[in-house]
């Protein structure tokens, strides 16, 4: 076990930072606990959260590839993220400078005009190389099915998990637009199962798991939002699930923190806890519960995993 | 709903510019409803995904000017993911929020975010909201 840690690159996106500290420090113990040294990428800005869906205006593709740049200039060929949003627009880039020419073109002459300063010796670097898009982006999801193993992952279990009855959340970004991602099947997805399977869960299935919770119409249309976000919460009870497990910093807004706006929206709303599927998977892999986070949750997960409730117990 | 229909320069100018700035082809929809079907926002919205991509098909740009369902996409692809002609419609709503109001005002831009919320919303939402809404 004491084995050399294989380093690998890790984009965490602008919300893990501050907001959803719960899912970067469950996804960093959980990989160290998994033999690897995260690197993240220097400089890394947001990766713009939304593709741009309007063909002109490429100005958007900019920042992730230059992300995605970096992280080649650094001599690799991969990186990985947890956030569905920052996958989905890292991977949206690639396959866009892959397949159309003129985005190609326009997003490297955008990069051409990049400065790097090295603060400590003030040196400039401003030749860079063009980005081809073939820096491979993984889901954590997806990097542990096809190159860490659901083999490796039992075999480091510490906790047993299968009281907790489950349901996974893919939401929206996870595999969507059909054709462009292909982290699993967008109809049948079965990836997230697998995984929660794996780590020991017991995992039920509910008709929701691929609805939109609202995305960022909690923002402009709240009541819409709040809506969606509650027939996915009501159909993962109605299924018999304890807790709903998801990836998106987004949806976990949606999902967990707005439960105080489900309630005065639909009354008859009880609260359901969301969790990461990092922070499963690092209760699974024995890390102690104050990394997890979970002081953070609106709807308090302490019970889904056994612990004994040391907050409020607020809905 | 009852419109009166021409199809002159500016209609055809419209639905050209709309498959330009998709990507996509709205001719090639054949209304099955599908998109309607399973849209996630159908419930609240004035005029349903089918409709709306009937209207650009008929060059009726007046017509979406105001309609609440521009506004009610979450672009969650659903729609792409079961239409049998594989139309992108979050592409072709977003194309004709471009077009109907090209300098316009914010849909929701900073000033629209709720004093109260600004602490707790994450990064992420700001991010996406501003680009899909504000100019």
């Amino acid at each position: 076990m004491e084995n050399k840690k294989v380093k690998l690159h890790y984009y965490p996106g602008c919300t893990l930072k501050e907001k959803t500290t719960n899912l970067d420090d469950s996804t960093r113990k959980s990989m160290e606990i998994l033999g690897y040294e995260l690197i993240e990428p220097e400089n890394w800005t947001c990766c713009g959260a939304e593709f741009p869906l309007n063909e002109e205006k490429i100005i958007g593709l900019a920042a992730p590839a230059r992300i995605l740049r970096q992280v080649k200039i650094e001599g690799e060929d991969k990186v990985f993220t947890v956030c569905s949003f920052c996958f989905n627009v890292l991977k949206r880039t690639n396959e866009a400078l892959l397949t159309d020419p003129l985005k190609y073109k326009r997003v490297n002459a955008y990069l051409k005009d990049d400065i790097k300063i090295n603060h400590e010796t003030k040196d400039k670097t401003t030749e860079f190389p063009e980005y081809e898009g073939d820096v491979k982006v993984y889901h954590l999801l997806e990097f542990i099915r096809d190159e860490i193993g659901y083999d490796k992952i039992r075999s480091m279990l510490k906790r047993d998990l299968s009281n907790i009855k489950i349901v996974p959340y893919y939401g929206c970004r996870l595999l969507r637009p059909k054709g462009n991602m292909s982290i699993d099947e967008p109809d049948d997805p079965t990836i997230f199962e697998e995984f929660l399977e794996n780590i020991g869960c017991t995992v039920l299935d509910f008709p929701f798991k691929q609805e939109c919770c609202g995305s960022y119409l909690s923002v402009s249309m709240p009541e819409a939002a709040t809506e969606a976000s509650y027939n996915i919460l009501r159909s993962a009870k109605l299924n018999g699930a304890d807790a709903v497990a998801l990836s998106c910093p987004l949806c976990y807004y949606n999902l967990d923190r707005r439960q105080n706006r489900i309630k005065e929206q639909f009354l008859e709303f009880m609260g359901m806890p969301v969790l990461f599927f990092t922070q499963l998977l690092a209760w699974a892999l024995g890390v102690e519960e104050k990394i997890l986070g979970l002081d953070q949750h609106f709807c308090s997960p302490y019970s889904v995993l056994g612990i004994d409730d040391k907050s409020e117990v607020k809905i | 709903m009852r419109i009166k229909l021409k199809r002159g320069k500016k209609e055809n100018d419209f639905i050209e510019r709309v498959n330009e700035l998709s990507g996509e082809n709205v001719y090639s929809c054949y209304q099955c409803g599908r998109c309607s079907a399973g849209c996630p926002f159908a419930f609240e919205m004035d005029i349903l995904p089918n409709q709306m991509i009937r209207l650009v098909q008929l060059g009726q740009q007046e017509e979406l000017i105001g309609t609440k369902a521009l506004f009610l996409c979450a672009s969650c692809f659903t729609c792409q993911s079961r239409c049998p002609k594989g139309i992108n419609i979050a592409n072709v709503a977003e194309a004709v929020r471009s077009l109907i109001d090209p300098k316009g005002e914010d849909h929701c831009g900073p000033n629209e975010i709720p004093v109260d919320l600004a602490d707790e919303l994450p990064q992420q939402v700001l991010v996406s909201v501003y680009r899909k809404f504000s100019k």
